[in-house]
């Protein structure tokens, strides 16, 4: 019998806020993950997706003045770089890792991974982890599958295989996962307990929803909308004593205008004292050393089972 | 017949089809033109939360992210959703499908036992067409919620036949708005007549919040925070107030039961509270209520 098997991913019911536990004493844990991905399709990266003012601006001026702003605030934030923009931006990629920011995985050219069969994202996982690994110098702990902003759902892609990919070769954590809003376990095959940790996502604090999106010309532009999900976010989940996360797009929050609100939410969030800024890298490894799978995942006997003229 | 008199005809054949489609759907609706609520009662708030998780992006067949997405709603929403009514003595009514009670029954039984309604939501959130297999999965559905709750729903929000539902002794369906009050629906002679409580779909958090929602494209996204849609329940509300009517707000745990939008509940129920008369009762407590003061003529 299936445990819940193709419903859910992991225990049935949270941790509570009163278990949450962050380093030295601090309350709220706080993330800022960067999508070093130019817009494209679900095959990936192609040639004519560098060759817009959006993709130069995202790998140059829009980065450069994003990183303005975490300097200033001293946020050290992870990168999410497929393998091909590593290669090709090699000196500026090293630099941010240089700057203490973190660079993780976001595929080989972030392409849609559950279109491929097991043996080529098998590969294709391999070339990302050497290709970061040799640019770097460190092997990239964390994989992501961010959404793109043309995809039919806003969750980002993942196949049948990628979770067991991913644990099998070696990454601690799988970045953008929904079901929760904590790091939380993503079992892959229930009888062995075969599971990697994943760090909470959601699109509503993601710039790419809310700049322009879809596209540039006809999409909308409500970055107030954006902020006053974050702000509203943050302090909720302050007040609870779990975690934030953002995502943001160089070549979308890049922008002056657009800048100027992410300073004012970084004012905000440092009016809050017992924020633990961290990286996605040492936010999983707080979390592998305090609530290990060994002793937090449950996976109690289900009564889930199968009945004739009803979806399996 | 010359070419005119044959349009002139073809025109009242139309008409007649038109006026005889027409007046079929108004003979099975009718409506109250005003609620007599318990004494010292203006208006009756429903909050209702639609307990699907990941049920309805499964029977889709929706990639993995979006399962995960819904389920969100099981392991952490609904809980944040009872805590919040517990917190304010709210007794809400949750619409949960057969299957649902299987992924998350620790979850279903405490809404039970903090006095919820727990209502029917289909089995998997379907409604089969074969009439015989309709039949066994309102009752396997039914059978799924009173083993957990020991409690026989009497409620639905579903696509189920009126018939079947009376047949199996259900009370009320609150599914559709084709009024703003509680109204009967019944077949065109007025016969088989079960209580509506009527939903609006600019009341229902999925329609703000949920990417993707009802297949919609990605130009049509409705990426909005909660203090815009605070302001439109709000008004929604102080209007029905203002009238003696009635307020059904449709959440969903996976999406209301995120962080930023308990928070939003939380301050527009403290605002509702504020306001003398105002009525928080189950779905069932409603539908008991209409069908006792206003029957079906």
């Amino acid at each position: 019998m299936p445990w819940k098997d193709r419903y859910t991913i992991s225990d049935e019911r949270t941790l509570l806020d009163s278990d949450v536990r962050w380093p030295d004493g601090k309350r709220c844990c706080f993330r800022i993950v960067v999508d070093l991905a130019p817009p494209s399709g679900p095959a990936g990266i192609a040639p004519q997706d560098l060759a817009t003012p959006d993709a130069y601006f995202g790998l140059h001026g829009g980065l450069d003045a994003l990183l303005g702003v975490l300097d200033r605030y001293e946020v050290k934030a992870t990168f999410a770089v497929p393998a091909v923009i590593a290669e090709i931006h090699a000196d500026r990629v090293r630099g941010l890792a240089a700057a203490g920011h973190e660079i993780a995985a976001h595929g080989f050219k972030h392409e849609d991974v559950s279109l491929l069969s097991r043996e080529e994202e098998r590969t294709r996982l391999a070339r990302t982890t050497a290709s970061l690994t040799k640019i770097t110098g460190r092997r990239p702990t964390g994989w992501f599958s961010l959404a793109r902003p043309s995809d039919k759902f806003a969750g980002g892609a993942v196949g049948a295989h990628t979770i067991d990919l991913l644990i099998e070769a070696g990454y601690e954590y799988f970045g953008n996962g929904l079901a929760d809003d904590l790091p939380h376990y993503w079992v892959c095959d229930f009888a062995s307990r075969r599971a990697i940790l994943t760090l909470p996502y959601y699109y509503h604090f993601d710039d790419q929803f809310f700049l322009l999106f879809p596209r540039k010309g006809t999409g909308l532009e409500n970055p107030d909308a954006l902020f006053r999900n974050c702000r509203a976010e943050l302090d909720a989940q302050y007040k609870r004593g779990r975690q934030f996360s953002l995502v943001l797009h160089p070549h979308a929050i890049g922008w002056p205008n657009r800048l100027i609100l992410l300073e004012r939410f970084l004012d905000h969030a440092r009016g809050l004292p017992e924020l633990w800024y961290a990286t996605s890298a040492q936010c999983a490894e707080h979390w592998l050393a305090t609530f290990p799978a060994r002793t937090q995942l449950k996976l109690e006997p289900s009564i889930w089972r199968d009945h004739p003229g009803s979806l399996s | 017949m010359d070419s005119s008199s044959e349009f002139t005809h073809e025109l009242d054949r139309d008409l007649a089809a038109l006026e005889a489609k027409a007046a079929d759907y108004a003979a099975r609706h009718h409506r109250l033109a005003t609620i007599a609520w318990p004494a010292g009662v203006r208006i009756a708030v429903n909050f209702t939360a639609d307990f699907d998780a990941m049920l309805l992006r499964r029977v889709l067949n929706e990639p993995p992210q979006q399962l995960a997405k819904g389920e969100f709603g099981g392991r952490v929403g609904i809980w944040r959703l009872i805590e919040l009514f517990d917190s304010h003595a709210i007794k809400a009514t949750i619409f949960t499908p057969g299957r649902i009670c299987e992924l998350y029954p620790q979850a279903v039984k405490a809404a039970a036992k903090s006095g919820h309604e727990i209502a029917d939501h289909m089995w998997e959130h379907q409604v089969p067409k074969d009439p015989v297999l309709e039949r066994d999965h309102l009752r396997k559905a039914k059978d799924a919620i009173e083993t957990l709750t020991g409690r026989r729903p009497v409620g639905t929000r579903s696509w189920h036949t009126r018939e079947l539902l009376i047949e199996e002794g259900f009370v009320y369906n609150s599914h559709d708005s084709a009024d703003a009050l509680p109204h009967y629906v019944s077949g065109a002679d007025g016969s088989g007549a079960l209580i509506n409580l009527p939903f609006h779909y600019a009341i229902d958090d999925a329609m703000f919040f949920s990417f993707a929602w009802l297949n919609s494209d990605n130009q049509a996204q409705r990426m909005m925070d909660p203090d815009h849609v605070e302001e439109i329940w709000w008004a929604a509300f102080q209007q029905q107030y203002a009238q003696g009517g009635y307020l059904n707000i449709c959440m969903h745990p996976f999406v209301s039961g995120r962080a930023l939008r308990i928070a939003m509940l939380d301050r527009l129920i403290t605002r509702m509270k504020a306001l003398p008369g105002v009525w928080f009762p189950t779905c069932e407590q409603v539908a008991r209520h209409v069908v006792a003061a206003h029957p079906a003529s």
